[in-house]
């Protein structure tokens, strides 16, 4: 007793108390709903059964379904539309925006966090305004864009298939473009300096150092920031949730929001289970990635 | 062009930019405070001409806001507390050694903080009423968002602890400190401003958490302001302007924390993401 | 140091294993009460292990570890009573200098009007009075540094252990805080063990100085002993500045001499017998080396550079290896003349070409 005691004051057994409750709580609240999830993909769950643990195992039977339903292809090709597009469209804008606030001219510094606000802003309220922004009749964007002479009718942007997706996207660019901006600036900021003047010195212009130097100096940071974008991009839930939920007629779908739909929409806990273990396999791929991009950015 | 001149001129860019990307959020607020025909009318009005101030206190005794603002804070300040009081230990001794189980233990860690909420939610939701913990449904979404933010929270701290110098803890154990005292004198409050930094970003993330309320709390005396402002946001609403003040009030205490503690934020959230 | 000096720390057979790594190999290793041993070695020698694990920062693996006659191996870092010293300070930058000094004290339950007034007296000391509110961040190096000595002498420990203290200052100041550090020693009567990578430091400081190399303690003994009699090759090359220099020899048949590499067989004459034929490494200190203006001297090599510092002229002759020695004052010969040079038997060191051994003298 007194050695477990000392133990707890002065040596290792500290660090052990300090570490058992978190790692245990993990476990159980993040670790065994993985497993159950696992479980449950295999098993016939319906809302007589959901009370139960002894539930029939139906093998392979609930990934056979989800594959054969129609709506399965389009949706899985809406997940990589809006992952693609928005990846694409946060990094490039994000890019632009910390080379320009690269220069350290005065209050570079305070007005790029500021721009952290859309990041920081709860999903739903962000998703709100731009509901709002690209409502058809009334929305500023459409207003924009004719008074422009880009289009000369509203598009329906929520409610009209060809667009209905990509209003969550343009929402979700908005979103992330900070994230990006602010982590591409910090990798911006640890080039050395001396590098762009001895390029400077060898005759290199700021295109050329721009693709000699900061580009591959930056291309570790670089894919930390696009499988961090990939992870985010697949936890994004609420945009969708606020702005079409999924619709008209799942042309604006993806996993993450037909995981959810299908649990707690139609009750098919079994399908639900199904697809997020898909997904989560392709997410766990994903942060594999991304976690061997920044071990790299440690050593340098 | 003289240097002054070039950071002025680099300056005015840069604030039009920023008035650009944060154009959705003045329009949020510019439009709550129109009138409804004022909301409708083309081309619409880049100010509003006659604001309704009253519109907040319209919809906040509406909507109920109080309630539903009281039951974010109740949820956010829940997982914070768990959070802060689970994931500290953690991220020290995590940040302490180097091994191979440290290693082992940050990979599941960060395997942890990349799973998407709203798939995780499903076995979560369904394990939960086995349990029998959806009976009290903030209980639960406090832990479930406490186990999804800590893997976020533990990097974020872990990195704090990891610049506190090892020889300071040492010194302490020298000076006649057991290793309970000199974490609780000496690197805790070294580590005090990361701790508090990684906790606001916590709780602004739980104070607009919707997936798991949306899923697990069905009695709307216990829902949060994100669930409520869903169900505000029916289909085919045309009250906008109240939506939007509805918004507008969930969203301005988050923005005011950001703001005030805006450099502190972004320096936590950037040295945490990428290591 | 004779059985009846009251020991202050006593190593005896002490290990330390990392995982495969061997870090501290069968260190044998006494202190006497009021002396002050200096480790020195090459980065990675182990000389840093060895502190912390006197301090209880590390846990041996075997062995014994006794301070002031109890047995340590196993008792928290604040049970020793040991003050130490950090290389980069370790001041708590929450804290004033006033609470940096009082902190092991008030640990300790010590009054605060008690731990105040300690505290004010050895700041007066040390020179610390009028900066007892302010933080380390307001301090120069110095300061920061005299700070961390007065941390450990309010203590009153039973002994101080130094890890380095003075490789974050500059030259001058270091040299002044060398003979500080020693005063000090010398009027708290205390026990210090003093980490350095730097030979001189150790050299001017310690009255026993230890030569680690990869875990093993190579020699121990009096600054002046280890300079005459070094046990080997190492030990010889790491003590002394500028380095010996070292030259593979040949014992000459008549066994009074060596023969040196440098072609026309330049004979040595040696002060003890060796073995006709034996290969050996002679080791010959630069400050030994006499130019002799006769031409007479044993080794005769052209000079390749000359380098003064005004005080002392280097001169490198054009030879391989190469053969350095010191002079007082300007150098009395110029680049590309061939110089003759002396040394006197006794100050010729010997060392077994394999096993790197000094050959002592017999008898």
């Amino acid at each position: 007793m007194k050695r477990i005691f000392s133990s707890l004051a002065d040596g290792k057994g500290f660090d052990i108390a300090l570490i058992v409750f978190p790692l245990a709580f993990l476990f159980v609240m993040a670790g065994l709903p993985l497993i159950y999830n696992v479980v449950m993909s295999f098993q016939e769950v319906d809302m007589f059964s959901l009370g139960t643990f002894a539930r029939p195992f139906v093998g392979f039977k609930n990934y056979v379904t989800l594959f054969s339903q129609p709506e399965t292809w389009p949706i899985l090709k809406n997940t990589a539309i809006f992952v693609v597009a928005s990846i694409a469209g946060q990094f490039i804008a994000g890019f632009a925006l910390a080379l320009f606030f690269w220069t350290n001219f005065p209050g570079a510094s305070w007005l790029r966090g500021l721009f952290l606000v859309s990041w920081v802003m709860p999903g739903l309220v962000v998703g709100a305004i731009w509901n709002w922004i690209l409502s058809g009749d009334f929305g500023v964007l459409n207003y924009l864009l004719t008074a422009l002479g880009i289009i000369d009718g509203n598009i329906f942007w929520r409610s009209d298939p060809n667009f209905s997706l990509w209003a969550v996207i343009i929402a979700n660019i908005w979103l992330g473009t900070s994230f990006n901006m602010i982590l591409l600036s910090v990798g911006l900021s640890a080039i050395p300096k001396d590098l762009f003047e001895a390029a400077e010195l060898d005759g290199a212009n700021a295109f050329q150092r721009f693709w000699t130097i900061t580009l591959p100096m930056m291309r570790s940071t670089i894919g930390a920031i696009i499988s961090l974008g990939l992870i985010f991009t697949l936890q994004q839930f609420d945009l969708f949730a606020a702005i079409t939920s999924g619709g008209p007629n799942n042309s604006s779908n993806v996993t993450q929001y037909w995981a959810w739909d299908l649990s707690f929409r139609q009750y098919d806990f079994a399908q639900g289970a199904t697809i997020s273990v898909v997904m989560i396999v392709f997410v766990m791929m994903a942060s594999i990635v991304y976690v061997r991009s920044t071990r790299h950015e440690v050593r340098g | 062009m003289s240097e002054t001149t070039k950071h002025r001129l680099m300056l005015a860019i840069a604030c039009v930019l920023a008035a650009i990307y944060l154009f959705p959020l003045y329009w949020m607020y510019v439009t709550s405070l129109k009138s409804g025909s004022a909301m409708f009318a083309t081309p619409p009005g880049l100010f509003p001409s006659d604001p309704q101030w009253s519109v907040y206190t319209y919809v906040w005794e509406t909507r109920d806001m109080g309630r539903y603002m009281w039951n974010s804070l109740v949820i956010a300040t829940g997982s914070v507390a768990l959070i802060v009081l689970l994931g500290t230990g953690c991220a020290y001794v995590l940040a302490r050694y180097r091994n191979r189980w440290v290693d082992v233990g940050l990979f599941l860690i960060l395997m942890l903080q990349v799973l998407p909420a709203s798939l995780l939610i499903t076995p979560i939701f369904v394990g939960f009423s086995q349990l029998g913990l959806l009976a009290t449904p903030r209980v639960a979404v406090i832990i479930a968002i406490a186990a999804k933010s800590m893997p976020f929270y533990v990097v974020l701290v872990r990195s704090t602890f990891m610049s506190v110098p090892m020889e300071l803890e040492e010194a302490a154990l020298v000076d006649g400190n057991s290793r309970v005292g000199a974490f609780f004198n000496i690197v805790l409050p070294l580590a005090r401003n990361g701790i508090l930094v990684s906790g606001i970003l916590i709780f602004m993330q739980a104070f607009g958490e919707f997936v798991y309320s949306k899923s697990m709390i069905q009695s709307i005396e216990l829902q949060p302001a994100s669930v409520g402002l869903n169900s505000f946001m029916g289909p085919n609403t045309n009250e906008w302007n109240n939506i939007l003040a509805y918004a507008s009030m969930y969203v301005t205490p988050i923005l005011a924390i950001f703001v005030l503690l805006q450099r502190r934020i972004v320096s936590g959230l950037t040295s945490g993401a990428l290591k | 140091m004779s059985n009846q000096t009251e020991l202050q720390i006593a190593l005896t057979g002490v290990n330390k294993h990392y995982g495969a790594y061997h870090a501290l190999k069968n260190i044998d290793l006494r202190i006497a009460k009021g002396s002050f041993v200096a480790l020195v070695g090459p980065s990675g020698c182990g000389k840093s292990t060895l502190l912390r694990s006197m301090a209880g920062l590390e846990t041996i693996t075997s062995g014994d570890l006794v301070i002031a006659g109890e047995r340590m191996n196993a008792v928290p870092p604040r049970k020793r009573d040991l003050a130490m010293v950090f290389q980069s300070y370790a001041l708590y930058p929450h804290m004033t200098v006033e609470e940096n000094l009082t902190y092991s004290l008030r640990i300790r339950g010590v009054k605060k009007a008690e731990a105040k007034k300690a505290a004010e007296e050895v700041a007066a000391t040390t020179g610390l009075s009028g900066l007892m509110g302010r933080y380390p961040r307001e301090l120069s190096g110095g300061q920061r540094q005299r700070v961390a000595m007065s941390r450990a002498i309010i203590r009153h420990p039973k002994a101080f252990l130094f890890d380095e203290p003075l490789s974050n200052l500059d030259a001058a100041l270091r040299v002044h805080m060398r003979k500080e550090i020693r005063a000090l020693h010398d009027r708290l009567g205390a026990t210090s063990v003093y980490v350095t990578h730097d030979q001189i430091e150790a050299m001017t400081m310690a009255d026993h100085v230890v030569v680690m190399r990869q875990g093993v303690i190579e020699q121990q003994g009096a600054p002046l002993d280890l300079y005459d009699r070094p046990v080997n090759r190492f030990v010889a090359g790491f003590i002394g500045s500028p380095a010996m220099n070292f030259v593979p020899a040949v014992a000459a048949d008549d066994g009074r001499s060596i023969i040196l590499p440098f072609g026309e067989g330049q004979h040595l004459p040696v002060n003890r017998p060796v073995p006709r034929g034996r290969s050996l490494i002679a080791g010959l200190r630069p400050e030994h080396l006499v130019i002799d203006p006769t031409g007479a001297g044993p080794i005769r090599l052209d000079v390749a550079t000359v380098e003064s510092t005004g005080s002392n002229s280097y001169i490198a002759t054009a030879s391989k290896p190469d053969i350095v020695l010191v002079t007082n004052g300007r150098s009395p010969v110029s680049v590309g003349s061939r110089i003759s040079i002396g040394i006197a038997p006794e100050h010729v060191h010997l060392f077994d070409a394999g096993t790197e051994a000094r050959i002592a003298v017999e008898g």
